[in-house]
């Protein structure tokens, strides 16, 4: 059913009404992409923070900060990739800012996120490696941090990672590879420390 | 060869995905690999141990990056985007509009207290300028006070009370009636602006043609009439008497 707008032409000055109405266009465009680009939003941030509170909390801002400045992006296919930077800025932001870095609640804590484990004592290596994980996540260079994210992302291919953060599927690939290896590097002794309990 | 050195390439073997065991040998340091490979039992579990670790990883990674989003995101965006879209006003035209209302007030006052003390001081010719405003105050737009205009002569305070209490006035009535609203399709919003504001340009040009006739044209004069005087002149009957 068409979707009908009460207005009255005269009412207003026109210029008013066509920015209102031009307003109430790039809303409606927003909104649409809203729904499939607010959990990438959201996951960047939280690969980052890794606090799920505090990573809502970004996503709602990144999503705000496009929003007004939607009309001043020329080129919407590259949403996406624009949304993403500004998520991933104000995550490491927020990070470096934040004052309650030691007090937070570490996101792995909450049973809801916590990777399927056999029992009590896997569960516990689990969470431990996680945090080793996440700690090495947090100590690697900002370019293959975003990558190796974007990268074990569901859904997202080579090519789109490429996309998103400008560059060729070939430094793609090499971010990855370096991150991997830095990450086992990290965790390494890690590994065989629980390895050998 | 040491097993220390095959370390690295075992690693890299490993973070790339390859197995050395299935490799293609397309350099002499895969081969020389492969060979060590299938020979020492040492570091194929060196290369499983490798092997598990970047599983864990990406495993890890997987966990990090496809995390569960909350349920309360998009509502709390979307609300929050109702709130970006409204403009907020600056303190600048909050006090601008308080000031405005302020001065209103004060204005309806003094017009009030002014009415007051003259009714008080002379209400002779108070009351001769109640009638005669109550003589003006129908007009064509209001059939209805015109029709009782002449029954109401008697009761003319009550009739002027009746328009003090319609807080609507005429002049506002009948710009309301002349810009009606409509409904339209979503997409055509923009168009009937347009054609809107088209309409009103052209409206006006007519109008100000005939006011500007209004002012250049001279009053018509007439000359008066001259009827000459009348010559009465007898009937043959009369002639012959």
């Amino acid at each position: 059913m068409q979707e009908l707008a009460l207005i009255q032409p005269g009412g207003m000055a026109r210029d008013e009404f066509l920015r209102e109405a031009a307003q109430g266009e790039a809303r409606r465009e927003f909104e649409e992409r809203l729904a499939e680009c607010g959990p990438l939003a959201y996951r960047v941030a939280c690969g980052v923070l890794r606090n799920s509170a505090d990573a809502e909390d970004v996503a709602q801002e990144a999503l705000l900060r496009a929003y007004r400045r939607f009309d001043r992006l020329r080129d919407r296919n590259r949403f996406r990739a624009w949304l993403v930077r500004i998520a991933f800025r104000l995550a490491l932001d927020r990070l470096r800012s934040s004052k309650r870095r030691e007090q937070r609640d570490t996101f792995w804590s909450h049973p809801a996120h916590q990777p399927p484990a056999a029992n009590a004592e896997d569960l516990a290596v689990s969470n431990e490696f996680q945090a080793h994980l996440d700690r090495a996540l947090g100590e690697l260079p900002e370019k293959l941090r975003l990558v190796l994210l974007l990268a074990a992302m569901e859904g997202h291919t080579i090519d789109e990672v490429a996309a998103i953060v400008g560059v060729s599927a070939g430094t793609v690939k090499s971010r990855i590879f370096y991150a991997r290896k830095q990450l086992a590097e990290k965790l390494r002794c890690h590994a065989k420390t629980i390895k050998t309990r | 060869m040491p097993c220390e050195n095959y370390k690295d390439a075992l690693t890299e073997a490993a973070a790339s995905g390859a197995d050395p065991a299935n490799a293609l040998c397309s350099n002499a340091k895969m081969a020389a690999l492969r060979a060590h490979f299938e020979s020492c039992a040492s570091c194929r579990a060196a290369f499983a141990e490798e092997q598990a670790l970047f599983i864990s990883i990406d495993a890890g990674l997987h966990a990090t990056a496809n995390a569960e989003v909350p349920a309360s995101l998009l509502p709390r965006v979307r609300a929050a985007l109702g709130e970006a879209a409204t403009p907020r006003r600056g303190w600048s035209a909050n006090w601008l509009a308080l000031g405005t209302v302020a001065a209103l007030v004060l204005v309806i006052f003094g017009a009030y207290s002014v009415r007051r003390r003259d009714s008080s001081e002379n209400p002779v010719s108070t009351a001769a300028n109640t009638t005669s405003t109550k003589a003006v105050l129908p007009t064509p737009l209001d059939p209805i006070s015109s029709s009782n205009s002449m029954a109401n002569r008697s009761s003319a305070p009550h009739v002027r009370t009746a328009f003090h209490k319609n807080p609507v006035p005429q002049e506002t009535l009948a710009s309301r009636n002349s810009l009606p609203q409509v409904l339209v399709p979503r997409d055509q919003e923009i168009l009937l602006v347009h054609y809107a504001g088209e309409w009103s340009r052209r409206k006006r040009a007519p109008l100000v043609a005939e006011s500007a006739d209004e002012t250049s044209l001279a009053p018509l004069e007439v000359a008066p009439i001259q009827i000459d005087q009348l010559d009465v002149k007898l009937l043959a009957e009369e002639k012959s008497q």
